[in-house]
Parts: C-alpha cells; structure tokens; sequence
C-alpha cells in the first residue's frame, strides 16, 4: 500500500523503523552516482547509433532513394525518441530535429519546419525526395552536434529519474493519438522508442527502487509488460504496422496500463529522494 | 491495471485507517454549521472550525455540501446550480472485478468531494495529492456528482447483458441531428455540477487523478446558468436564444409525481436492482444564434409559442398561466407546431411523457464557417425512455425550431440508483452479494 505508507510515514515510521523503509531517505544522493553515470553510456551509445542511422537515411533522402528513405524512416528516430530526457536538454537542436508543423506558424511551408518531420512530410506527403537535401544536410549537422553536447553533459539526476515520466507523457499527449507522425503513420515505432528509454531508466534504478518501494517497482514493471504485449501485436518484420492498423479495443488497452505509468512514474522523484 | 487499491478510512482514499481518521475533516464554517465526513458523522461531535471561508468567497455557498447517500443520486432533483458539466468515459476496466472496483472508487471519491474537507498534505517531492484549484481546503460549493451508466456497459465485456435496463441502447439518430461521434455515447457519465465552474473542473481532475488504470475520457461538455435557482424569487432561466426554458417543468418537490414519472424500477418493467434509478438523456444541441438573432422577434415568439419578454404563453397573461389547448385547437393563438405545444400538448394522453428536464446552456468556441458554437446541454430524466423523452422528441421531429437547431451530440444513459450509505457503492446491484 504505498500511498496508505507515504501519508502514515512521517507518523508511523519512527515507531517502526523496520517495519518499511523510511520512504526518500532510503537512498542517499551518492547511492545515484552509478544508475546515472550508467545510464549516460547508454544516452551516448544511443546518441551514436543515431548519428549512424541518421547518415544511412539522409544518404538515402539526399540520393534520391525514396523508397529507401520511407523505410529508413521510423527506425531512424528511434534512437532520439529513446533518450529524449537528455536530448530535450537542447531547445535549440530539439526544436531543429523533431519540431512538428503545428509548432511554425506556416505549418510545413514555414521555413523554420526542418528536421525530421519537415522530411517526413516530403517522403510521405508529397511522397518526392525533391528539395529535401538541404533538409537532410541540415538534420545530419544537428544530430552530430547533440552527439557531441550529449558527451560534454553533465547528467543531472533529476532530469535522469524524471525523463521516465517525461517519455511516458509524451506518449500519454502525442503518441497514443497518433498525431506526431501524421504523414508516415510511424507511431508504434515512436511509441516503442519512448516505452524502451523510460524502462531503460527504471533498469538503472531498479535496486534503489527495489529497497526504496517494491510494490512502486511491481506495479510499475506490470504495466511496462501490458504495453509492450499489446506492441508486440503490431511488430512487423522491419517495425511495426501503421498507427491506423492499431484497435480501438488496443488504443483503450493501451491507455489503462499508460495513465498508470505516467501516474506512477510521477512518483520515481520523490521515492528516490530527490527535489 | 493494478491501481493500489486506497482503502481504509482516510477520506482521500477513502479508508485510509485511523492516522489519517485523526487529520481532521471536519469543516466547520460560518453560519454553515458543521459539516461531518459521513463515516465521522456518527463518531464525533462537531469540533471548533478548522478553517474559515476564504475571503472573497461565499461563505454560505461555497460550504454547502449536499446530501450524496439516499435511495437516490443527487443532482436530478436539487435545483440545477450555476455550473455543470457532463463528461463521458470509456471504461478501461477489462473483468467484472475491475469494474466493481471503479465503482467502489468512483463512490468513495464523490463521497469525499461532495462533503469537501482537507486532502491529506503530501511530501513535497511527490507530486501533490489533490489539484489545488480551490485553494488548501476542498469546500464542497454545493458540488453533485451523478453517475450513469451507457448500454454498451451490458455488453459482452462484463457479463452484464441480463441486467441491461430494457429500454437502454445507445441513442438512435433522430432526423434533425447531425451526430458527431466523438461527442456521443460512453460505458459512463458523470455530471458534475456545482456553484463554480472551479469546483465542477476539480472534481472531474480528481476523479481522473484517482482512477488513471479504469477510465478514459470520450468527451466532455461544460454548461452554465444563472446561480441562485431554485430560491423561491428566481426567474425562470432563458436559454441561448433568449426564451425562457423550463417554466412547464415537473416540480421536483412533488414526490408523487417523481416516483411516476422520474424513477424507474420493476413497476416499469426494470431489473430490481435499478429500484431508483431513472433514464438520462443528455443532447448537445447547438443554436443557430447568428441566424437567430437575424429573425423578427413575432416569429421568435411563434415557433416557441411564448412572448420573449416574460415568457408567457402567447395569447395569455402571465408565464405560469394555468390553461391548455381546448380553447384553441386551430392554433390561433400558438401554432400547431410551436415548440411549447408540441413538446407538451397538456392532454390527459401526454401527461406520462412529461420528463424532467434539467438543462444548463453552453458555449464551446466558434465552428470552421467563424460562427458562435453555443446552445443548450439538454439534459432530461424519466422513469420510461420510451413514453418519456423518445415520444417528446417524436411529436418534436419536423418543428419549426429545427431550423435553428442542430443535435450533435449526447447519449442515453441509465442513472443507477443512490448508494444507501457508507457501506454501500454505486452499482452494487449489479454485482452479486
């Protein structure tokens, strides 16, 4: 009963201190040093492999390759929509990559709409790899410059503990709709990304969290598992099938074990002691 | 889902157990007297007020906590308040045990909000427990929350397809509407009405906040009224063109006349476990307003059969004018097709389709063509669909109004009957002992 703990803790607790683990002062600032330190490897790792990818599919865009390109497409964000906690960091490079055209004032003909979705919208939309070189140029440049600021980073654990939440937001407002990749229909594919870095995050802090509130991490390692069983559904040989392929029944399956991340998730800050 | 179950006898979570039992919810408030938690009301005598009104606010409004156990819900009888919203969900529950458990929740949080009091403070490294938009202390500000269920409840999902009431299915199309299906039907309902748009929007925060695994939103309709019905010197409510709506209504107040015709039960032919329940149907009807306001003001008052100014019957004197049509049956005076007469044409025939109609209008925005999106968040309550609302409805299809109006939204819906206490749970009837 965690909530039913957190509102008797300050009165009960120091009558039965073996009872539970006193709840936030169960980990010391020092005991994150390692989960964090950790979890930068793989931001970094990520970070590379999506300059790599990047590279493939620009190479692809700026050859002219369309149908390369469109199947290059979601596999390539993959990497950024995992480590988005720290990629965000950015406004400048997150605004360049991954804006959507509802963010420009003139939508797709605005000439700030550059990054992926600008690209998007011409592999898909406009279904042509025409213009979209400089676009391409433009992407890879930024990439490489948030590979090379991911490295001088100093990580800072709150951002690190609150990004799980944060991804689980970001699918509870965009990726759950099917709104993000309007032009490609490529969700899944994001909504995967966003899943796998927040768990990432729970697996560097799964001992703390362990001591700290087991029935947290339960709960919390159930509705990862609902999530990706209903994903599994729509994996295809290369990704996964169209956001219109997903059920209603799927949709609503989906949120259940969503809202109760994003809820439970909200809670990874205070249950690990940090402001 | 695996929402931790919060029981105990805290009243956040209802049940929290004797910690939280100590906290204090007792409001005690100026002039309002005290207000008990139901579970604390019988163990305790009324303490010293914890905490005053805020200033700036109604003291006496703002502490009003209307009674949530009873045979009945509230909000169908009371008088309608300033603010109400409808909010329709999908229900993400998957067995029937889920579903009992969204019912106990969805009842131990209206239990709690309706009564008010002050959530349980949290560590400040936690998200905070309760939204904060009425400030520290959670006053009740005359705050109902009623709960219906759609048919789609009584499909397949949860076994319940034998206690189905009989006339509950999801709402037809009728020839004027315009349906919009992401504004129509829902497993459930929940109407929110308070005296401020503040407290209806904290309310459904927090029901959403509690039930994350259970619930999801489908749409969601917020309306207003002029405060202060009910009170014996309030004026009739005008609706968004400008008439007077509700003069003809059912008295509330007549017990007799709501056993008839409000609350359904096995008289009606229903299951027994919906003994006090009753229809609701609820319709976004939007007004042609701009087109409205172009039409004179003689033509107004015929398709609705009343004078604009003080809502009297055309051809009478005053609004409550007792009279009916036998004096008039060419419709020299109210046209045989104006409003009024067809929704209510005062014959010993049509007197068991009268419905209680508890209304609010709205206003959401302007539509593509850069023209008002407002009018009227119908909301009715009868104990028979079919004799009630639906036969309403049919003598309404074709009026001259329609050409004003335009139904885009809503859903039938079955209100389950009150909880008796607090043991009890809305829609406990529909599962076994």
């Amino acid at each position: 009963m965690r909530r039913r703990f957190l509102l008797h803790a300050v009165l009960v607790a120091p009558l039965l201190p073996a009872a539970r683990p006193a709840f936030a002062a169960a980990v010391s600032p020092l005991e994150l040093a390692g989960p964090i330190a950790q979890y930068k490897l793989y931001v970094l790792d990520e970070a590379r492999q999506l300059v790599e990818r990047t590279e493939r599919f620009t190479t692809a865009v700026k050859a002219g390759e369309l149908a390369r390109a469109q199947a290059l497409y979601a596999a390539t964000r993959e990497p950024y929509e995992r480590i988005e906690p720290l990629a965000e960091l950015f406004s400048d490079l997150d605004g360049a990559i991954d804006s959507r055209a509802d963010d420009h004032a003139k939508a797709e003909q605005d000439p700030d709409f550059t990054g992926f979705h600008r690209i998007e919208y011409g592999l898909f939309h406009e279904k042509s790899t025409d213009g979209l070189a400089p676009f391409a140029d433009k992407l890879l440049a930024d990439v490489r410059e948030l590979h090379t600021r991911l490295q001088d980073l100093t990580t800072p654990p709150d951002k690190v503990v609150g990004g799980a939440a944060a991804l689980i937001e970001e699918v509870a407002a965009t990726k759950i709709s099917g709104e993000e990749n309007r032009y490609s229909g490529t969700d899944l594919s994001d909504f995967q990304a966003n899943i796998d870095g927040s768990k990432k995050i729970v697996d560097v802090l799964r001992p703390l969290l362990q001591r700290a509130d087991a029935a947290l991490l339960a709960q919390v390692d159930g509705n990862f598992g609902r999530v990706n069983a209903i994903l599994a559904r729509y994996r295809t040989a290369d990704g996964f099938q169209n956001y219109e392929k997903l059920s209603a029944a799927d949709r609503n399956g989906l949120q259940a074990p969503i809202t109760a991340l994003a809820e439970d998730l909200s809670r990874l800050r205070g249950t690990l002691g940090l402001d | 889902m695996t929402d931790k179950p919060r029981s105990g006898g805290c009243p956040f979570h209802p049940g929290t157990g004797p910690v939280a039992g100590r906290r204090g919810l007792m409001l005690g408030l100026a002039g309002g007297g005290a207000l008990l938690l139901p579970a604390q009301a019988k163990a305790q005598p009324a303490p010293a007020p914890l905490m005053q009104s805020p200033p700036g606010r109604d003291a006496g409004a703002a502490g009003t906590a209307l009674p949530f156990y009873g045979p009945h819900q509230p909000g169908i009888l009371n008088p309608p308040p300033a603010a109400g919203l409808v909010a329709a969900f999908d229900v993400l529950a998957t067995t029937p045990e889920e579903l009992q458990r969204l019912f106990r929740l969805l009842t131990g949080r209206i239990a709690f909000l309706m009564a008010g009091g002050t959530p349980p403070a949290a560590d400040p490294r936690f998200p905070p427990n309760d939204s904060g938009i009425l400030g520290p202390v959670i006053l009740p500000d005359g705050l109902t929350v009623t709960l219906s269920v759609g048919a789609s409840i009584f499909d397949e999902r949860f076994g319940l397809q034998a206690l189905r009431p009989r006339q509950l299915v999801a709402m037809p199309r009728f020839p004027n509407d315009a349906p919009d299906r992401d504004w129509m039907h829902g497993d459930l309902l929940l109407q929110i009405c308070a005296n401020t748009p503040a407290a209806t929007l904290h309310a459904l925060r927090d029901i959403i906040k509690h039930m994350p695994s259970l619930l999801r939103l489908r749409w969601k309709l917020e309306g207003f009224l002029p405060a202060g019905l009910g009170d014996a010197s309030a004026e009739t409510p005008r609706n968004l063109l400008g008439f007077k709506d509700g003069t003809a209504n059912l008295d509330p107040a007549d017990a007799t006349l709501m056993d008839a015709l409000v609350w359904a039960g096995p008289a009606q032919g229903e299951p027994a476990w919906a003994q006090g329940g009753s229809y609701q149907v609820v319709r976004i009807i939007r007004n042609f307003v701009e087109r409205w306001d172009r039409t004179p003001l003689r033509e107004q008052e015929r398709i609705f059969g009343r004078r604009r100014e003080d809502g009297a019957p055309l051809g009478r004197s005053a609004e409550h004018e007792a009279f009916d049509y036998a004096d008039d049956p060419d419709g020299q005076r109210i046209a045989l097709d104006a409003h009024i007469r067809l929704a209510n044409p005062r014959t010993a025939e049509s007197a068991n389709s009268r419905i209680l109609r508890r209304p609010f209008n709205y206003s959401r925005g302007i539509t593509r063509a850069g023209q008002l999106d407002m009018g009227l968040l119908f909301i009715c309550f009868q104990a028979d669909l079919r004799a009630g609302f639906v036969a309403v409805q049919e003598r309404l299809n074709g009026e001259p109004l329609e050409e004003y109006i335009k139904p885009t939204g809503g859903g039938y819906f079955f209100v389950l009957p009150g909880a008796a206490g607090p043991d009890a749970y809305l829609g406990q009837g529909l599962f076994p002992a």
